[in-house]
């Protein structure tokens, strides 16, 4: 406690005066009543250089930030590829954001910089090097965090809960919305630095010191002191505006004067950098998960711009709570639940009554949240009656997308996704999820949009999924004319496009080099089909498709890809005209597709039975060609399955399919179908549980061949009824997908059929008799005496 | 006091109660007793100064302290106030606290029944006064609705939606207008309810659909939902004070079993939220596991220490009290509890002692 007070006491952190060359400004970000005590402050000291903590790579960067056309929030986003494997034996890509609202400190310092006419600089180790100095799921490496601004350590800990039990508070959200954001914009600016100083410098006493090296602030700490240190020699007044963690830290280094600096890797400048990016409301507030400041953004930004308004903090929170009731009242009122005017009358006087308990100067967030709680929620509180708090929720935190004014620094493919959104009229200035339709023959327009929310979903962005259309990559629906989609443009689309920067200056750039390199990495025919689907949908023509598709055909050795592959081939053979799509190479790819199955037929007559399956549609889709594109290659479809069913070892099915299967090349083939059932049925019980096997695979190809002569029907039942009865048990899932083809009405035909050998009536076949309700409760009862006299004994 | 079973909480707290007001310095509403701070303290506990130092005011109710807030600053406005939750949240023990600290009494009471008729809420007559004397103030009964009116203080009314909605309707008008007609005096009838006066009412969420409360009152009044203590430390606390009450009203000389209330606070902890500390899943019996089902089944376990094993605890006996309180209305709560002891209970056995003996206890659940 005694070296907390000390610290505080020192010059360098509250004595706002001209002769004092540092001072250091601590802030929690997002912070409104930093930003306003800082703005005050800078006006009191009037400093040479605002130096501010921010990753250094993004300095050039600043202008951006405070151009006029600039809406925020914003962001910078940062990346770094580990190409040269300095963080660990991965090389993984980093990323993260430093988010700017008009309440985060740092905003204004560089504002109020620019209004000033003084330099700011951010003065942290570059993004790249944090990354490398931090241990694993430490700092800015934990996988939760994306966010560089981060106040964790400064909420988290013992102190901080001591603090809340002391002072009767929920949380240390609510603790620093009474004791700070509200009480201390009535603070001067020093009395307001030396609260702030006290709560850090006893934050930082309280804390981890391993963890300070673990995860990065110590060597952070050195880097900036070393910059601050060297400003100082040039500059008179040094205005130092840091997390407060930081501030106990820096002045330590600053004053024994050990402040070297780390060495700093050589990195190309390819693999690291910082991007401007739009950024929401949403992904600012602290519960969406990157614990990037405070809770309920909107709401702390809408106080600090109604104090920046009236030049004055008296009454911004009450003003700005009553603001936020009315929007929740009417927004419960369009959604039918009751909060009428006396409720919130009601919720207001208890609001005021609640900060006069409490002792609170002005109603803040969560007495606007107990008075919501208190009137508006009718009954129980559980999930669907608490639909008022959400409401509130969703206001207070805001929905609103920033963005940037200066584009000289926005990466092109962020430049031509805007472009695009707004030549389309897509809404990208608020978070919430919306839905276009696109008519794809009705208009070029329609077509063009489909292809432009294809080519974003294509890259990843997640900008856009389909609610409602055709799904060519999964072979479906494709008749549908129409596509519904849903967007929504949310920080991380940016933050993909960023990642794209280098594949290309537009979106269809990109995804041309994306599919280039996945075809150049490709070994599987199915999957690259697949890609050409892609294309197909993106209306994306590649150079040298068609070679490029014959190298991975005659490169693939699973036959089964080969054969997926040629259905999709064959899909967008069919649809090209539809579409006015301008690959014409699926034609010569379905032959040579083909061609590679007609060589491998053979080999697979002796499948193992779970690729059976699979074997038969492939000869199916073969036979379907040849009756339409590839009529010519029927001869040789039909040598390749005369092999199969001449080869000494045959899977059931695959030999009934290709039994089957060559019933509509040749007829007398019906006769070899009835021979090879009978063989069955003449064999051991183990052979003729295969005979299921082989019915299934005939009926797949060649149904109709019960329906010729009752010859083959009589064989047929000769096989099921000459089974034992575990036998049948057996086989039966078997039959059942064998009988599985057939239509209703061939069922019932069959029905009757097989009635008629057995002299029974077609119903009592199929539906069997209704047993006597009587009967029925016997044979239970007889059933549980039975098994209460087995237990018994 | 002594020979009270539960004297009211204006007399069990009445010293404390009593420093409050002497040093109370705070703003406080029309007849209010203390100020809202100074209730604020009462039920959540604190210190105040008195002429002999700082007296400890202890914490009677545990839980949500801003809902204890919410609820001190509508009593204190012109809507009443509605507890709701699950039987043995502590509903009925929060309006006697908040009746005692801001009005002096926590007694005026309308127990709402299925028989709970308009007189017991309004008025009715003493007919022996009625034939002799007509209708007249003498002969009026007054209702704890009417008293409360009359006096400014509050009135309770438990269990509200177990009474007909037609019978909870009759607070509207009261409420609405604060005035009560009643026509069989003529121009005396009106009564006009004095500042202080409000209405806090209790409804328990398992009796929700039985009457349910119409539109009209509902918005008459805020709604609090009081949740079951989800802290163990907190349950273990609760316990330990209610059973030393107790033992101590009973005239039971035996310390209270710091390990087992926690144990026993686990044990309802964990079947109430469905989940072990160490995540394993277990069935929630449909039974109601509330902190004052724990009290009372650790009361039952102490008194029968108390008078048939000279003083010594059995966790065996715990056990069977146990059963007779989760198992009431459903057999297959039996069956829940059997597998909490067989398996999610399995790894607390290796902390030996208490446990160890606690679930070897489990032969006795049938």
């Amino acid at each position: 406690m005694e070296n907390v007070s000390q610290f505080v006491e020192a010059a360098e952190m509250t004595l706002i005066a001209e002769d004092n060359p540092l001072l250091l400004f601590p802030v929690r970000h997002h912070s409104p009543v930093c930003s306003y005590q800082l703005i005050r402050t800078m006006e009191l000291y009037r400093p040479d250089i605002v130096l501010i903590e921010g990753p250094s790579d993004a300095c050039g960067l600043i202008p951006v930030l405070t151009h006029e056309e600039t809406r925020l929030p914003v962001a910078i986003y940062y990346f770094y590829k580990d190409r040269k494997k300095l963080v660990n034996e991965d090389g993984e890509d980093y990323k993260c954001y430093y988010p700017f609202l008009y309440s985060s400190p740092e905003y204004n310092a560089l504002a109020e910089a620019k209004k000033l006419g003084i330099k700011a600089m951010f003065i942290d180790l570059p993004y790249s090097e944090i990354m490398i100095n931090t241990a694993e799921q430490s700092g800015l490496r934990r996988s939760d965090r994306q966010n560089y601004a981060d106040d964790t350590r400064l909420t988290q800990g013992e102190m901080y809960r001591a603090l809340c039990d002391k002072t009767s508070v929920r949380s240390f959200d609510e603790f620093w919305e009474k004791y700070f954001e509200i009480g201390g914009l009535t603070l001067t600016p020093e009395e307001f630095l030396r609260q702030m100083h006290t709560y850090c410098c006893l934050t930082r006493e309280n804390s981890d010191p391993a963890g300070s090296e673990t995860d990065g602030t110590l060597i952070r700490e050195r880097f900036m002191a070393s910059r601050i240190i060297e400003e100082m020699k040039t500059n008179k007044r040094v205005l130092v505006v840091t997390g407060g963690f930081h501030s106990s830290g820096l002045l330590k280094l600053i004053r024994n004067g050990n402040a070297a600096p780390p060495k700093l890797h050589s990195i190309p400048a390819d693999l690291r950098g910082a991007y401007p990016a739009a950024y929401s409301y949403e992904s600012a507030d602290a519960l969406h998960g990157y614990a990037s400041g405070m809770e309920h953004p909107y709401f702390y930004d809408s106080v600090f711009r109604r104090i920046i308004a009236h030049g004055s903090p008296e009454g911004a929170y009450d003003e700005v709570t009553l603001d936020f009731l009315m929007q929740t009242a009417r927004e419960c009122a369009d959604k039918d639940l009751p909060a009428a005017m006396p409720d919130v009358t009601a919720a207001l006087s208890l609001m005021k009554g609640l900060a006069a308990l409490r002792g609170v100067r002005e109603c803040g967030m969560y007495e606007l949240s107990d008075g919501i709680t208190s009137t508006f929620i009718k009954g129980e509180k559980t999930v669907s009656s608490s639909m008022p708090l959400d409401i509130l929720s969703r206001i207070a935190v805001g929905n609103k997308i920033g963005h940037i004014g200066d584009k000289s620094h926005v990466p092109p493919l962020i430049a031509d996704f805007e472009k695009q959104c707004a030549a389309f009229r897509l809404k990208t200035d608020n978070t919430f999820a919306q839905t276009v339709e696109c008519g794809l023959f009705t208009s070029a327009r329609g077509l063009a949009l489909s292809r432009f929310l294809h080519r974003c979903r294509y890259l990843g962005t997640g900008f856009c999924h389909v609610i409602r259309g055709a799904a060519l990559r999964e072979n479906r629906d494709r008749s549908r004319v129409r596509e519904e989609w849903s967007y929504q443009r949310r920080p991380s689309v940016d933050a993909v496009l960023t990642d794209h920067t280098a594949d290309g200056y537009t979106i269809e750039e990109a995804c041309l080099t994306v599919v280039r390199r996945t075809l150049d990495n490709e070994k599987y025919c199915s999957r690259a089909a697949q890609t050409a689907v892609d294309c197909f949908v993106m209306g994306i023509g590649i150079d040298n498709e068609q070679q490029i598709m014959s190298d991975i055909i005659a490169a693939d050795g699973d036959l089964f890809s080969v054969g997926d592959g040629m259905r999709f081939f064959e899909m967008l053979y069919r649809l090209c005209e539809v579409y006015g799509y301008e690959g014409r190479s699926a034609g010569t790819l379905i032959e040579l597709c083909f061609s590679k199955l007609i060589s491998s037929l053979p080999l697979m007559a002796g499948l193992p039975s779970d690729r059976a399956d699979a074997c038969i549609r492939i000869m199916k889709h073969m036979l379907e060609l040849t009756d339409t594109l590839l009529r010519e290659r029927a001869g040789e479809l039909e040598s390749a399955l005369r092999l199969i069913i001449s080869a000494p070892q045959k899977q059931p099915a695959v030999y009934g399919a290709a039994i089957g299967l060559l019933c509509s090349f040749d007829s007398s083939m019906r006769i070899t179908a009835e021979q090879v059932l009978r063989g069955f049925l003449c064999g051991s019980p183990e052979v003729m549980k295969q005979g299921a096997e082989y019915l299934k695979g005939l009926f797949s190809a060649a149904r109709d061949i019960m329906f010729g002569d009752n010859d083959f029907l009589r064989m047929t039942d000769e096989l099921i009824t000459g089974m034992g009865y575990d036998d049948f048990i057996e086989v039966l899932p078997q039959l059942r997908l064998a009988f599985g083809y057939f239509t209703p009405q061939e069922t019932a035909g069959t029905a009757k059929a097989v009635a008629k050998l057995h002299s029974a009536e077609p119903a009592e076949i199929r539906y069997g008799s209704a047993v006597d309700e009587r009967l029925y409760a016997f044979g239970n009862r007889l059933d549980s005496e039975i098994m209460s006299q087995i237990a018994e004994r | 006091m002594d020979n009270f079973i539960k004297p009211p909480v204006e007399v069990r707290y009445a010293d404390e109660l009593a420093a409050l007001a002497a040093s109370d310095k705070g703003r406080r509403p029309e007849n209010w007793k203390l100020s809202p701070r100074a209730v604020r303290t009462f039920i959540l506990g604190g210190k105040v100064d008195t002429p002999s130092g700082k007296a400890e005011i202890s914490k009677k109710f545990y839980g949500n302290d801003s809902l204890v807030e919410r609820a001190i600053i509508t009593l204190a406005g012109s809507r009443g106030l509605m507890l709701v939750g699950e039987p043995g949240t502590a509903k009925t023990m929060l309006s006697e606290l908040l009746s005692a600290a801001c009005c002096g009494v926590s007694t005026n009471t309308v127990q709402g029944t299925a028989g709970t008729t308009e007189d017991m809420i309004k008025y009715s007559w003493n007919y022996a006064l009625l034939l002799s004397k007509g209708p007249c103030r003498e002969a009026l009964v007054p209702s704890p609705l009417l008293i409360g009116m009359e006096q400014g203080i509050f009135a309770r009314f438990e269990e509200i939606t177990r009474t007909p909605a037609e019978i909870q309707d009759s607070l509207i008008s009261v409420m609405s207008d604060q005035i009560l007609n009643i026509p069989e005096l003529g121009d005396d009838g009106l009564v006009l309810a004095r500042q202080g006066f409000n209405i806090i009412g209790t409804a328990n969420t398992r009796d929700k659909g039985v009457n349910e409360m119409s539109g009209a009152l509902k918005r008459r009044f805020n709604f609090e939902t009081v949740e079951p203590v989800r802290d163990v430390k907190q349950e273990k606390e609760i316990i330990i004070r209610e059973a030393e009450d107790m033992a101590k009203a009973g005239h039971i000389d035996m310390p209270v079993d710091t390990d087992v209330a926690e144990l026993l606070a686990v044990t309802y902890h964990e079947l109430r939220e469905g989940r072990t500390a160490d995540g394993t899943v277990v069935e929630r019996p449909s039974a109601i596991m509330s902190t004052a089902e724990a009290v009372s089944v650790y009361f039952q376990a102490l008194s029968h220490a108390w008078y048939y094993d000279d003083s010594r605890f059995d966790l065996g006996i715990l056990t069977e009290i146990l059963v007779g309180a989760v198992c009431k209305e459903n057999r297959e709560d039996l069956a829940k509890l059997r597998a909490y002891f067989r398996t999610a209970s399995k790894d607390k056995t290796k902390e030996g002692g208490l446990w160890k003996t606690y679930l070897s206890s489990s032969k006795l659940l049938k």
